[in-house]
């Protein structure tokens, strides 16, 4: 049934991703339309089968890699779902939809039955930690999502292509506007997911977690975030050069999240 | 004898700048200036048209040749300028011809914006000012107020002048691709250009903050900046002003870059590298190309933005062959009627017609009494109403041969052929 759910899930993205690219070639409302019901239709069913997995395992369902990305993409469904309400942008859904779509994907194809949690974990701290740091995590995408189409923008105006199939993207001053909120929230998040991960394996372990490579990459990533904020406040970095910086940023951010997940490395290694 | 129309002058395409302002007719100068061209032995007729793009003397008398010789003298003379230095960029075009150019003139074919709708209310002024002292005449009188007509027939019956709008437009489009509001944005208008002033209107129609003006002659940016609702910046301070302006068009002709590399990129410094949108609708080029290489900056000139408009060429060479096709045929209905005004083809054409219905008339006579008439009496009968047709027409046709040489020509030769229904162009659809 949760299998189910989720394939249903990642049917819907794709066909959110279709809704979004046509939207912005042409100049209608109704394929935003479509890709916020769409997108709400992926995520109601997606939440669904999360919260059956979750009844499996007791808790957050995290406890593998597809496991992971799946509640990754839930979030960022959500936190671009959450933006639509302030500011419609299809076009960013034209990347959201597609990521969704991939990491609902990849978690369908990685399946992998779920373990019971080492009891260490069952704690209250696992959804507050695992809930920030995976919605930091969403926000970011978000961020990367509006500096990569600033970019695609960008080369648009300055080659004169005027037209073309892309000529329904938001303004570069909205996609700055977008990617800047977003890192800040972003960094908000992060930073209260690394905090609530220290207090929480300081209980558990000790001493031990310092060293976790996780955390080590993820403070790396933190502390690029708070220079490029720093910069684009103080010394106005902005437009194609944050929008490089904030991409560089999230690719980073991948790394750490695949990267260690993949090496199996530090208490992180068998799930994120 | 007949009257033909010469047009003699210089216009962007041939002139630049430098030389346009030194032919151009101020305002109060016009009225002598047509008082001495009119006081020309060989010029009977004439209208000045003087823009900033164009300087052109319309004329007209019975030598076409030397009206033709008398303008370029008249032009170098009047402004005291060098007679070489117009010397292959004046154009003359004669007959047909000249109405043509006119017509195109007016339908805003030949402007440096094709379809920009300011063309049109000059040539009026400009013509009410030769009607005001008595320069113009019959043909002057008819072949403008054709051009006018011919100007509304294009505007309405072709897409040419939702290009001019669509430059506007397209401005306005791009900065929407670049800002996401308009309120907190400060727009520089650079040069008094009439397309300039047609995209800061639109500009500010979107709610842009402020506006700001620049041009060479400081009253002048005042006066726009006035009408506007902007504020005037001295030209000398440009490049000061330049790291304020979000949105900057430049509208100003000329040789040289008003603009260069250097000034933006120390200006995007300054405004610390927020976008800005720079739009050059300037031919020559006010701004160095090379500025569109500055990270933010964004710099289209007037191809770039045709480019953006959204139709496409062959919709566009469509318009401009329906255009043509339009003056095409106006002219030929002008130069029909001026061909009537002349006296030898008139004065033919009315023994014709006479004869025809003196022919017709006879032969219905003859149809229903002939077999009782003998051939002497048919012979008498035509003799009789053949006098009664020459002494009739005596008169008249005596009196347009003498007026002929008279400034009033055409107008008798007119009502000749009205009177007597003579065909050509029956319609004098003057408007205003």
């Amino acid at each position: 049934m949760e299998l189910l759910l989720l394939r249903g899930a990642a049917f819907f993205y794709l066909m959110a991703t279709v809704a979004a690219l046509v939207g912005i070639s042409v100049r209608h409302d109704l394929p935003g339309r479509a890709l916020r019901w769409l997108l709400t239709a992926g995520f109601v069913a997606h939440a669904a089968g999360l919260a059956l997995r979750g009844q499996t395992v007791g808790n957050v369902p995290v406890t593998n890699f597809g496991e992971a990305l799946s509640f990754l993409a839930l979030l960022l469904v959500g936190v671009f779902l959450l933006v639509q309400l302030r500011a419609p942008l299809v076009a960013l859904g034209a990347v959201v939809s597609p990521l969704a779509f991939g990491l609902t994907f990849s978690a369908v194809a990685l399946k992998g039955g779920a373990q019971p949690l080492p009891p260490e974990l069952r704690s209250v701290w696992l959804p507050v930690h695992v809930g920030l740091s995976f919605l930091g995590d969403a926000v970011f995408a978000l961020a990367f999502s509006a500096s990569l189409l600033y970019l695609v923008q960008e080369r648009r105006l300055k080659v004169h292509r005027g037209r073309g199939a892309l000529r329904h993207l938001p303004s570069l001053e909205t996609l700055d506007r977008v990617s800047h909120t977003c890192l800040k929230w972003g960094l908000v998040l992060l930073t209260l997911g690394i905090t609530s991960g220290i207090v929480w394996a300081h209980e558990v372990w000790a001493g031990v977690w310092a060293r976790d490579p996780k955390l080590l990459f993820t403070l790396f990533v933190w502390v690029l975030y708070v220079v490029l904020l720093q910069g684009r406040m103080t010394a106005g970095w902005r437009g194609r050069w944050a929008a490089q910086l904030t991409i560089a940023g999230f690719a980073v951010l991948v790394m750490s999240l695949v990267g260690v997940n993949v090496l199996g490395l530090g208490i992180h290694g068998k799930a994120f | 004898m007949s009257q033909e129309i010469v047009l003699v002058g210089l216009s962007h395409h041939t002139a630049p700048v430098e030389v346009r302002e030194q032919v151009a007719f101020a305002n109060g100068r016009l009225e002598p200036a047509l008082r001495g061209l009119v006081a020309h032995p060989a010029i009977q007729e004439s209208v000045i048209v003087s823009t900033c793009n164009r300087v052109e003397v319309v004329a007209c008398g019975p030598a076409g040749d030397e009206v033709a010789a008398a303008i370029p003298g008249f032009l170098a003379a009047e402004h005291g300028v060098a007679a070489d230095t117009l010397a292959g960029r004046l154009y003359t075009y004669r007959g047909r011809e000249a109405v043509r150019h006119l017509f195109r003139v007016a339908a805003s074919l030949d402007s440096m914006v094709v379809g920009e709708p300011q063309i049109l209310g000059q040539l009026k002024d400009q013509y009410a000012i030769a009607a005001s002292v008595g320069a113009s005449g019959r043909v002057l009188h008819r072949c403008f107020h054709r051009s006018f007509s011919v100007a509304k027939r294009v505007r309405s019956e072709t897409g040419i002048a939702a290009r001019a709008v669509s430059v506007g437009s397209a401005a306005v489009q791009l900065a929407k691709e670049i800002f996401d509001r308009f309120q907190d944005k400060t727009a520089l208008l650079v040069g008094a250009g009439a397309m300039g002033e047609l995209t800061a209107r639109q500009l500010l129609q979107q709610g842009t903050g402020t506006l700001m003006v620049a041009n060479r002659t400081f009253e002048r940016a005042g006066e726009i900046a006035g009408e506007l609702g902007g504020i005037a910046v001295p030209f000398e301070k440009l490049a000061r002003t330049l790291p304020m302006a979000d949105l900057v068009i430049g509208a100003a002709g000329g040789d040289g870059y008003l603009l260069g590399r250097g000034d933006v990129d120390r200006a995007m410094r300054e405004r610390r590298r927020r976008s800005m949108l720079l739009i050059d609708l300037a031919v020559p080029r006010s701004f160095d190309p090379a500025i569109n290489q500055i990270d933010g900056v964004y710099l289209y000139d007037i191809d770039d933005l045709e480019g953006v408009i959204a139709d496409n060429k062959g919709a566009r060479a469509q318009e401009a062959t329906a255009a043509e096709q339009i003056v095409e045929s106006e002219v030929d209905s002008f130069c029909r009627w001026l061909e009537g005004l002349d006296v030898v083809p008139t004065v033919v054409a009315l023994r014709e017609k006479i004869e025809d219905i003196r022919q017709g008339e006879l032969e219905r006579y003859l149809a229903s009494l002939g077999a009782s008439l003998d051939p002497r009496q048919r012979e008498a009968v035509e003799r009789l109403t053949r006098a009664i047709v020459n002494k009739i027409l005596h008169a008249p046709l005596s009196e347009l041969r003498r007026r002929g040489s008279d400034r009033d020509e055409a107008l008798y030769v007119e009502v000749a052929r009205m009177l007597f229904r003579l065909g050509g162009d029956r319609d004098p659809d003057e408007e205003d």
